[in-house]
């Protein structure tokens, strides 16, 4: 990491921006935590789409298959949440690396239909496994214990939003390091032409696997997230508008930027919120509209928003 | 203003206090706001908020329509106040199976708005994620829909004045079996009602010395119905009991079923709701003849349905009366009845509708006092003509009082 400590300044007012959420609207921590969660799955898909340039509609796949290991985790073996997510993790990360050996063979279209694909088996494997899933009518029966033994997970959601928010920093953390470093490099050098990355002795589709299967695991720690605050799996983890959700909050965060995918999960989920509250009937005209404003006004989504008032104030 | 000034200290107290002090301070928080909210009636009858989870937006949203409108009608023949408590409404949108948004929405309406009592919950996933919350916040919750038999036993505050698909199925079977049909093939949509469907019928058809012939589970999204006619065909039963979810999947059965000749080959159509209100128009005259067993018509004639449907009428002039409508509608009932006896004490409430009886439009129904779940009668109806024309279903025969068969038989 670069010691300039500018450089940490996001980060900080990620930092302040949560504690200030905490206190001031300590009656929405149920709702705040959800952003969390969904930041760190969108954290993953930025990985694979907007650094490593694998078009993907199937993201759902890694989160869903996290959410359903650690619900089981839960039931069967421990209901200690941070070996859940343990077990989230290495689950997604494992369907990845699985699906991935296949996947990463095929570029656009087919591998988009492949991505989906995957996600509609698995759906369809839990959806059949009803003894062990609970099929349509969802897993139940999660109880989890304190985290680390100490803090209860409350029914204000206190311990919900601080244990989300852990984990999120932490991914982040991680994620600000591995974009930086020699391996990051070469998944956005692999995104701009893999033929000159093979020409200078990237091993390709290797890499690929592996960011896809990195990104498998954090995804597969949202979704264990999702099973632990919410003590209830069910078959929409898997679903085709979850993956497309995804890819419409980083898009409108800005693609390849991990604070494009923090603000862009953070903007829509607000604006849908809010929408939603004032009227719960019509509320999808104002999410339309936004998502159509970014995309002809700010194509590089909310992150270039200073960049093309910029280019604005020069006269151009 | 009374509950919001009164959460201002509550907000500071947490400012400047840490660890496990926190705890009690912001419960006592909550029960001053609480009793804030309740007891504030001096300038003002109190109110009651009611946080009602449908499906608004998407390919659900009927439901959230039929439920609002229902609701409206209620409140227009009954009053928006109950003794000196109003009651309000308050509407978020589920979309559609999505249990991480159902239960972050209930936690706000409990927290944020400070509702007494909910309302709801189309998809069983939906309902299974609040059972934790209502337990811990004691909040007393209607399920307008979600029919799985387990959702009632998860949680003590569960009351559910709708159906579930048991219910429905096993009287099909009865009635099957006492006209004469002694083989049917099974036809359901492969998912989990459909699966429920499936087993009601087969146990109720086969604990009666009926035999299945076959039975099939066609895709969900599958709209080519044809190759399972011919199987249905092939096996020649006396009838066929389908289940599909309302709308393409179902017109596509139907037409199936009437191109393919079933019924000149001699096999029945048996179905529950299929043949709901809101799709018969469309289905058009191919339904005529269909036979189904189902909770509610809104042919029923009584003077509590008349009284509904014209409400209805009035206050929306395309509103089409369905089961939905009536669980709704119903489920006000249930929580207007609560809110009688018990004003916001959730326990009390739950108390007091167990073992409860009125007469629905539906027809008689009463509260089991030991699942929660509604017992109601259930009727055998036909599609036909009304005097102007308009396809109905025209109700037959009556099986009585029927409580929710999947958990007496506990599957």
């Amino acid at each position: 990491m670069s010691p300039n400590p500018r450089r940490l300044v996001p980060d900080l007012v990620i930092l302040a921006a949560a504690v200030g959420l905490f206190f001031v609207f300590p009656y929405d921590l149920a709702f705040l935590t959800r952003i969390l969660i969904m930041v760190v799955f969108v954290l993953s898909l930025d990985l694979v789409l907007g650094y490593a340039g694998i078009a993907t509609l199937g993201h759902a796949a890694m989160y869903g298959t996290g959410a359903y290991a650690a619900g089981l985790f839960a039931i069967h073996v421990s209901a200690d949440p941070l070996l859940g997510l343990a077990a989230g993790a290495v689950a997604g990360a494992a369907i990845a690396a699985v699906s991935g050996l296949i996947m990463m063979r095929a570029h656009g279209l087919t591998l988009l239909m492949l991505s989906i694909a995957v996600a509609q088996v698995l759906q369809e494997v839990a959806n059949k496994a009803r003894p062990v899933t609970g099929g349509a009518d969802g897993l139940r029966g999660i109880r989890m214990e304190p985290v680390l033994g100490i803090w209860e997970f409350d029914f204000i959601g206190r311990t919900g939003y601080w244990y989300a928010f852990t984990v999120m920093a932490l991914v982040l953390v991680m994620l600000k390091v591995v974009v930086a470093s020699p391996f990051g490099l070469s998944a956005r050098g692999i995104h701009e032409s893999p033929a000159r990355m093979r020409a200078i002795g990237t091993p390709v589709y290797a890499r690929l696997v592996a960011i896809y299967t990195l990104a498998g695991g954090i995804a597969g720690v949202a979704g264990a997230l999702a099973a632990q605050v919410t003590s209830l799996v069910s078959l929409e983890v898997y679903s085709f508008e979850h993956s497309a959700e995804a890819v419409i909050m980083l898009v409108l965060g800005g693609t390849g930027r991990l604070y494009g995918a923090v603000l862009g999960v953070a903007l829509f989920m607000t604006v849908e919120h809010l929408a939603a509250a004032v009227d719960p009937f019509n509320w999808l005209f104002i999410i339309g509209a936004l998502v159509l404003g970014v995309v002809f006004f700010v194509p590089a989504g909310l992150m270039g928003v200073p960049g093309a008032l910029a280019r604005l104030g020069r006269g151009r | 203003m009374g509950p919001f000034a009164a959460t201002a200290p509550c907000t500071r107290a947490r400012h400047s206090l840490r660890g496990d002090t926190v705890k009690p301070i912001l419960h006592a928080c909550i029960a001053a706001v609480l009793a804030v909210a309740t007891t504030s009636g001096i300038a003002r009858a109190d109110e009651i908020k009611v946080g009602v989870i449908v499906p608004a937006s998407g390919p659900f949203a009927t439901y959230g329509k039929q439920f609002s409108e229902a609701i409206a009608a209620y409140q227009e023949i009954n009053g928006t106040t109950v003794g000196d408590h109003t009651i309000e409404f308050i509407y978020r949108d589920s979309g559609g199976p999505n249990p991480d948004q159902a239960r972050a929405l209930a936690q706000e309406l409990i927290i944020r708005e400070q509702v007494d009592y909910l309302g709801g919950f189309v998809f069983t996933p939906n309902a299974l994620a609040v059972a934790q919350l209502i337990e811990q916040s004691q909040t007393p919750t209607v399920i307008f829909n979600a029919a799985t038999s387990i959702i009632t036993e998860e949680s003590d505050f569960f009351v559910r004045p709708s159906f579930t698909l048991w219910q429905v199925s096993a009287p099909m079977a009865e009635w099957a079996l006492a006209n004469g049909i002694t083989t049917v093939v099974t036809a359901v949509s492969d998912y989990g009602p459909g699966i429920d469907a499936e087993t009601g019928f087969t146990a109720a058809f086969e604990a009666g010395g009926g035999t299945i012939a076959d039975s099939i589970r066609m895709p969900l999204a599958t709209t080519d119905f044809a190759p399972f006619m011919q199987r249905v065909r092939d096996e020649a039963p006396d009838a066929v009991f389908a289940f599909l979810p309302v709308g393409p999947t179902t017109f596509g059965f139907v037409k199936a079923y009437n191109e393919n000749d079933l019924r000149g080959a001699g096999i029945e159509f048996l179905g529950t709701g299929e043949t709901d209100e809101t799709t018969l128009e469309a289905l058009g005259d191919a339904a005529l003849g269909l036979t189904t067993a189902y909770h509610y018509s809104s042919a029923h004639e009584s003077p509590e349905n008349a009284l509904f449907l014209s409400t209805l009428a009035r206050l929306y002039p395309d509103a089409v009366a369905n089961f939905a409508s009536v669980q709704a509608y119903d489920g006000a009932h249930v929580i207007y009845e609560m809110v009688r006896a018990a004003g916001t004490d959730g326990p009390a409430a739950i108390e007091a509708v167990k073992g409860m009886s009125w007469m629905s439009p539906r027809g008689p129904v009463t509260i089991d006092p030991d699942t929660r779940h509604v017992t109601q009668n259930v009727y055998i109806r036909v599609v036909d003509k009304d005097e102007a024309g308009n396809l109905i279903n025209r109700e037959f025969e009556t099986v009585e009082q029927v409580p929710d068969l999947g958990l007496v038989n506990d599957y």
